[in-house]
């Protein structure tokens, strides 16, 4: 009986512990916003034809780059609002969670952007267009199921979507398939789905999952 | 059975509301008040008495400050705080295993 009672004690102050280090600002706004952001990129991206390999590594580099302050905004206005304080251990656990693989990310867009191409020249046909934006949502996929250790509502899942969605569609794109597609259609139209309406349905899973929780 | 364990719980942390208190700043640097308000759902009154108790034992500091124009108090815990914390729990684990070793 004493074990018993012992035992409880210890689980609730274990379970205590694990949740004071979880990241707990609403992830639904923040998902959302990228979602819109991401979906609006890829129907910009390819109504302007931005097609050479450069011109598309540094458009959706900017994008990201968009995404990360809007994110950065978005948590901070909760923090704020909530009168506690930004930069907490369980967003510095995130964010160094979050950031080789973006790194990694930003790195390997680099030497794309960096390249001596023109908007829309010979190189547009590139291979790099079809395989950088699978690279970097399989990347993206790792940095949010690192992150998802601190964080609660599935974000370990979704990451794991993302790096199984890159993995799927690189191994069709081995095979042979979206061959008829041209790559730089092919990596605004991968971006728009996965960055863009992934990241707009999660949002909106988690807007109905986050308000039931508080709620109860 | 030796009852040494359970007589050498410490008062202060044994108490629910405290204990809670406690687990959630020993795994964190600091938190804020509302931080373990809402994850403790403790009203401000009943936190802030548990807090001062803890403050009055030496186990738990609170700082306040100002950030954008807002107060913002946050708790830690102090050495001798972890030092309980970590004492108490050893006690736990004494008894469960003192307990378990009696079973056939």
């Amino acid at each position: 009986m004493e074990s018993n009672w012992a035992s409880g004690h210890l689980q609730v102050i274990r379970t205590l512990m694990e949740r004071s280090a979880v990241y707990r600002r609403a992830l639904a706004p923040v998902m959302t916003a990228n979602g819109v952001l991401g979906a609006v990129a890829a129907g910009v991206g390819l109504a302007a034809r931005i097609r050479a390999p450069r011109a598309f590594a540094g458009y959706w580099m900017a994008v990201a780059l968009a995404a990360v302050a809007g994110s950065f905004l978005l948590a901070r206005r909760q923090a704020l609002k909530e009168a506690e304080p930004f930069w907490s251990p369980p967003t510095r656990r995130v964010a160094q969670a979050l950031l080789p693989p973006l790194f990694c990310g930003l790195a390997l867009g680099l030497p794309l952007f960096a390249g001596q191409e023109g908007l829309g020249g010979a190189a547009a046909a590139g291979p790099g267009l079809f395989w950088l934006p699978l690279v970097w949502i399989a990347l993206y996929g790792c940095s949010l199921h690192a992150a998802g250790f601190f964080m609660p509502r599935g974000m370990k899942l979704f990451g794991w979507a993302l790096v199984l969605a890159s993995g799927i569609l690189g191994a069709l794109r081995a095979l042979g398939a979206f061959a008829w597609v041209e790559p730089w259609r092919f990596g605004h139209a991968v971006m728009g789905l996965v960055f863009g309406l992934a990241h707009l349905a999660y949002g909106v899973y988690l807007y109905f999952t986050e308000r039931r929780g508080n709620e109860a | 059975m030796n009852p040494e364990p359970f007589l050498q719980l410490d008062r202060v942390i044994h108490e629910k509301g405290r204990l809670a208190i406690m687990s959630m700043l020993a795994a964190s640097a600091d938190l804020s008040f509302t931080e373990l308000r809402d994850a403790l759902g403790m009203t401000d009154g009943n936190l802030t008495t548990h807090i001062r108790t803890l403050q009055e034992a030496g186990y738990v500091s609170v700082t306040k400050s100002f950030e954008n124009n807002r107060s913002l108090t946050t708790c830690s815990l102090t050495r001798a705080g972890r030092r309980a914390f970590t004492g108490y729990i050893n006690l736990l684990e004494q008894i469960v295993r003192q307990t378990k070793a009696r079973e056939p």
